[in-house]
């Protein structure tokens, strides 16, 4: 029994019930949804979220925010297929893409974390300038024609599964794991935490945000070229918006915005629940247009519901000190 | 170390420590030997916290030498305490929310992960502590944040702990609970200093004692020799009982006769704070004395409306301000100046002129949409001027004032709004001679004009010299209350230790 | 007269408020390096390309970039507090098509209909900035939500209306269309002129009036201004009624200007607004900023936008590499001046002057 209290005190299972409950909802109004077809293509088509939540959520673990991560999508997309197309080394023109990914994190981690400039701010501006690049890398045209073996990659499937989604699951879980068991991986919720406290225990914050964007970037370099083979083709406008929704994918999943708080399971997890919302409203009998609406409004519910109780807590922590003060006299007196 | 046996663990020899023109430590002699806890007790600005610092690496002592076990070592920074086996449990301990107790004491550790469990399992085990590892740190109360940071110093091998006042935070049976931890690394030979301002605790737990007062160690010795009386008196500088009262300025006796109180207190309840009563009257200043951390700024604060009462009732002059909002309470007629001006008295970005209306900004005066520009000059410069505030120009942004300057924007941003009643709480701490003197010219007048004044201080001087009257509150309680000619250093030390003659006691 | 001379020349500590102490800050100010950056940008692309400087052309352009503009002034205030404000691009779609949907399918008249869509707009802004400033949640998180949810009401109310969403509702009346078309005198465009008049409005409630001043001490030291009895937190809530105000009404010029109404009108511009108010001088932390800056910031940003496509033949979609260059360069040169290292640098050089 106290066990599963415990288990349920966690986060990530908060979201994980909330999917469960939102999948046998929808099964219940439409039985044919819970077919495992069906299931199986609302967590494929997860599979880019999965990578871009996984990624940004160091970042928002160390407390920051990063809207660069779907200009990057596009960008290591647009350069990785273009070179594929080119006829270049599949290998290369990977290592190549995720290189760039990496470089612009860096850019992010060094503007943050060594300038300490607002973390909006300045990935904003990043966004717009590698948003730009793109254009004019690719010349304001798709990129398309690939060859067929570049695309035939997102058709093998394991199961269900397609294998670029258990590949994006199966990184997930190593971030997860990093950023949980392994000594280093834990600075990340350290820092988010308490930065000052983290450097009080001789853990390099500085560096460990720049790290965070650095591995951001490449997520999403990975997310790009995996869209790459996807979906077949990149539009220069490809990722537009979808640093939002990963954003709200890994608050869905319990992440905090402040830091610290919550895991990358609980961002795949929320990656899993906000790419299926559409889906889901198919099957309720509604026209997926309220998708965006009822995205938003989960997501201010959780945020709001989140900060109140917090609130609630750091207030209660201050008064019971305070009580505690005049406490000990009378127990004292008591004596 | 054995062939060293009548070697102290830490022994501290003639340190001195300055900052700037200020001299806080006046040449520190000092031993602490293994098992001992030496209890530091003094008031607020003794150099308790200063010493604690340079031992734990934090500051460097300008003179002065520290023997570990005898060898000379050189504690430049904190890496070296640590190494050196020191750790101190600072008062606010530093958890990390979201991790585990493990995680939390393991933290920063280069070993295995698995190494590090066994050891800390066997120091679970040698302390008696008892912790779920398992546990998330939100969840920890106060008593089990220290035990946290006390295992973190024992994992890193700490022979010497600082506890800096453990128990401010702590309700009586966690303090039983630490108290009996406290004594099981006393067990094991632990040396630690114990700071704190109660001193009930001093005889409990301590065998040893030291007082500090003004940069040096007083009188110090096995607790077994000192009494309570001793204690207070070592406190005391040794002239205090014949020239305390020379320090009062001459000034007239207030008039209490058929005067009404302009603000009364009855049985005030809140948090941090019990059963307050008090009256202040026009034009009186009455002292609130105690140490920091005794709940004065908690029941001023939540006067102003800034927390919720929790019970009794507030009147200024016959109208009940119980419970009243910020603004309400301003607009009936009292307001307060903020502890640390810092964070809650200055707007550091905006210049004098705008800081010094910012009370009184809703009031029609001041124009109902527009802004009165020249309303705001005039009134800027008018306290400018009488207060002798330094700026180049009322365009000058306050945060590049010095902190004199500074408090004076404060207390002419409280003093604009002309109230009845002002709280002033600590409205010297940490300005210099001169401005201190200006500022105790401004209280000195608002009195003659016949304001209320509360006056919140720890320094113990600022209030002989100024209070008409004194109340000193002990944790979270008034414990005395001392008429003019009863205000002397004796008295409020030991009132604000919680030592009452039977005849104070209200 | 004599009065007034007298006091300047008695009182040094009130001289800063002369005229003349006036000009002279003003001419150190970032506001004046704005002044001269748009300058600079009529000298370089008047040279490069005539055309540019015909005053049809101009205007023609800046009617494309007043959205932002106007929108970009009173977010400004949210900044001002420490907050930000990425929902206002959305709230300006669900303007844009509660006016279309309550004309074409409501019978409502325009003018009724645009009002209605204001005042929606003030209320989404309302929402927002009571879970920030009541509940206590980041401005950031808010304002993400709120970008979805109103871009998703504003779908919606777009699934009300016969037309289908993509081709957006138009065949307004020509006394609605002309807050958009008319052109005063003949050459000046009313856009530009309700921006300049919305540009003075705001400039009086920020740096004029005792609400502005309440706006400035709140996001320089919130703590403070409830000790000083200031309700910050209703002060927080309002900007972002500001901000969706804005919003509103940028949401019914865009709409009379493109004359047609539809849910993703603007949704775009997020990054223009926060690169105008954050050039303009605003500090993205809190207590800094002003409506002239954000103004002429939101300028010198549109006329880049249309300056590089005309006169050097840069392609119109490569234009956020610049504009998101010259955020990065302003953030970055500040962060940089504002070092412990160039602070002592500059001190030194003052010393030595």
């Amino acid at each position: 029994m106290e066990k599963i209290k415990n288990i349920l005190k966690v986060r990530e299972m908060t979201s994980f019930l909330c999917l469960i409950a939102l999948f046998l909802i929808v099964g219940i109004v439409n039985p044919t949804f819970l077919q495992l077809d069906n299931i199986m293509n609302c967590l494929n088509g997860a599979v880019i979220y999965t990578l871009l939540a996984a990624g940004i959520a160091f970042v928002i673990l160390v407390g920051e925010i990063d809207c660069s991560i779907g200009a990057s999508l596009c960008m290591c997309a647009a350069i990785c297929c273009s070179m594929i197309r080119d006829g270049s080394n599949f290998a290369v023109a990977i290592i190549v893409s995720i290189i760039v990914g990496a470089l612009i994190g860096l850019l992010n981690g060094w503007g943050v974390a060594i300038l300490k400039i607002p973390s909006l701010i300045f990935t904003v501006g990043v966004m717009g300038t590698v948003r730009g690049l793109v254009y004019v890398y690719t010349d304001c045209k798709w990129v398309e024609n690939l060859p067929p073996y570049y695309t035939q990659i997102a058709q093998f499937k394991l199961g269900g599964l397609t294998g670029i989604y258990v590949f994006a699951l199966v990184l997930a879980m190593i971030a997860f794991v990093i950023t949980t068991r392994v000594r280093q991986g834990k600075y990340f919720i350290a820092v988010g935490d308490n930065a000052n406290g983290a450097n009080l225990v001789g853990i390099p914050s500085t560096m460990v945000k720049v790290i965070a964007y650095v591995l951001c970037g490449i997520f999403a370099a990975i997310a790009g070229i995996v869209y790459g083979t996807r979906v077949g083709f990149i539009q220069p406008s490809t990722g537009n918006g979808y640093e939002m929704t990963a954003i709200a994918a890994c608050v869905l999943g319990g992440l905090s915005l402040t830091g610290g708080v919550g895991s990358i399971l609980g961002s795949a997890i929320g990656a899993i629940i906000i790419s299926s919302i559409s889906r889901l409203l198919v099957f309720i009998g509604l026209s997926s247009d309220y998708n965006d609406a009822i995205t938003g409004v989960v997501l201010i519910a959780i945020v709001v519901f989140d900060a109140v109780s917090q609130k609630k807590k750091v207030t209660k922590t201050r008064r019971e000190r305070l009580l505690a003060r005049t406490a000990a006299l009378e127990g004292g007196k008591a004596e | 170390m054995a062939e060293k046996k009548d070697a102290h663990l830490l022994e501290i020899k003639g340190v001195y420590k300055s900052f700037g023109m200020n001299a806080v430590l006046k040449g520190i002699d000092m031993t602490l030997d293994h098992g001992e806890i030496l209890a530091l007790i003094g008031g607020n600005g003794a150099g308790k916290s200063t010493l604690m610092k340079i031992i734990m690496g934090l500051y460097s002592e300008d003179e002065g030498d520290i023997f570990i076990d005898g060898k000379k070592v050189n504690l430049n920074k904190p890496s070296a305490a640590l190494a050196a086996g020191i750790y101190m449990v600072p008062q606010e301990p530093l958890i990390f929310q979201n991790m585990t107790v493990e995680e939390n004491i393991l933290i920063g550790f280069k070993e295995k992960a698995s190494v590090l469990h066994e050891t800390l399992l066997a120091k679970l085990e040698e302390t008696g502590f008892e912790l779920d590892l398992t546990r998330k740190a939100s969840t920890l109360s106060i008593a089990e944040q220290e035990l946290v940071e006390i295992l973190r110093g024992l994992m890193r091998e700490a022979r010497i702990l600082i506890l800096d006042e453990p128990t401010s935070a702590l309700t009586f049976g966690e303090v039983e609970s630490l108290f009996r931890c406290i004594r099981t690394l006393q067990e094991k030979g632990i040396g630690m200093f114990y700071i704190t301002h109660r001193l009930d605790e001093v005889f409990e737990i301590a065998t040893s004692v030291a007082i500090m007062r003004d940069g040096a160690v007083r009188v110090s010795g096995a607790i077994r020799e000192f009494t309570r009386e001793i204690l207070v008196k070592g406190l005391l500088p040794p002239d205090a009982d014949d020239s305390g009262v020379g320090e009062k300025r001459e000034r007239k006796a207030v008039d209490y006769t058929d005067k009404k109180p302009l603000l009364k207190l009855e049985n005030f309840t809140g948090y941090g704070f019990k059963d307050i009563n008090l009256e202040v009257y026009p034009g009186e200043i009455l002292g609130v004395s105690g140490v920091v951390g005794a709940g004065r700024t908690e029941f001023a604060t939540t006067i102003f409306g800034m927390d919720k009462v929790l019970g009794g009732k507030v009147y200024l002059q016959d109208k009940d301000i119980t419970g009243l909002s910020t603004p309400e309470v301003m607009a009936a007629g009292l307001n307060y100046v903020p502890e640390d001006r810092h964070v809650n008295g200055l707007f550091k970005m905006r210049d004098a002129a705008a800081n010094t209306t910012v009370g009184i900004l809703p009031r029609k005066e001041m124009g109902t949409f527009l802004l009165s520009v020249k309303k705001e000059l005039e009134i800027a410069l008018s306290y400018v001027k009488h207060f002798r505030t330094k700026v180049t120009g009322l365009n000058q942004e306050v945060g590049t004032l010095s902190g004199g300057n500074q408090q004076k924007i404060v207390l002419a941003h409280a003093l604009a709004t002309k109230p009845l009643v002002v709280i002033l709480d600590e409205p010297t701490r940490g300005i210099d001679a001169a401005a201190r003197g200006d500022v105790y010219k401004i209280i000195e007048q608002l009195k003659e004009e016949g304001v209320g004044i509360m006056l919140i201080s720890s320094d113990m001087e600022e209030i002989i010299e100024l209070a008409d009257r004194t109340v000193s509150v002990h944790q979270g309680r008034i414990n005395a209350t001392f008429d003019q000619s009863d205000i002397n250093q004796d008295n409020l030390m030991a009132a604000a230790f919680g030592v009452v003659k039977e005849k104070e006691v209200v | 007269m004599s009065d007034k001379e007298k006091k300047t020349t008695q009182e040094p500590l009130i001289a800063y408020t002369t005229p003349g102490a006036r000009i002279k800050s003003a001419f150190k100010s970032w506001e004046a390096f704005l002044f001269l950056l748009i300058v600079a940008e009529f000298v370089i692309f008047g040279t490069a390309n005539s055309r540019f400087l015909m005053t049809r052309v101009i205007f023609g352009s800046l009617n494309d970039v007043m959205a932002v503009c106007i929108i970009s002034l009173f977010v400004t205030f949210v900044l001002i507090t420490g907050g930000i404000d990425i929902q206002a691009a959305s709230i300006l779609g669900l303007v844009s098509i509660i006016i279309g949907v309550g004309w074409q399918d409501f019978g409502l008249n325009i003018w009724v209909a645009a009002l209605i869509g204001l005042i929606c707009a003030i209320a989404c802004g309302a929402l927002s900035g009571f879970f920030i400033a009541y509940c206590g949640v980041q401005a950031m998180v808010i304002t993400l939500g709120g970008s979805f949810l109103y871009a998703g009401i504003a779908l919606l109310v777009s699934n009300l209306s016969q037309s289908a969403a993509y081709q957006g509702i138009s065949g307004f009346p020509e006394y609605f269309t002309f807050l958009g078309k008319y052109k005063v005198g003949g050459v000046v465009p009313i856009q530009l002129v309700i921006f300049l008049l919305l540009a003075v409005i705001a400039y009086f409630i920020l740096h004029k009036s005792k609400y502005g001043r309440k706006v400035f001490l709140v996001g320089t030291n919130k703590d403070a201004a409830e000790y000083c009895g200031i309700n910050s937190r209703r002060v927080i809530m309002s900007t972002y009624m500001f901000s969706g105000m804005a919003a509103g009404i940028a949401g019914i010029i865009t709409t009379a200007y493109v004359g047609s109404s539809k849910c993703d009108l603007g949704s775009t511009s997020t990054m223009s607004i926060i690169t105008a108010v954050v050039l303009g001088g605003t500090l993205s932390t809190g207590g800094k900023g002003s409506v002239i800056g954000t103004a002429l910031a939101a300028l010198v940003v549109g006329i880049l936008r249309f300056g590089l496509p005309l006169c050097f033949k840069v392609n119109s979609q490569y234009l956020d590499v610049p504009i998101g260059l010259l955020l990065i360069i302003v953030v970055v040169g500040r962060a940089v001046l504002a070092s412990p290292f160039m602070q002592n640098l500059l001190a030194k050089s003052k010393k030595k002057a």
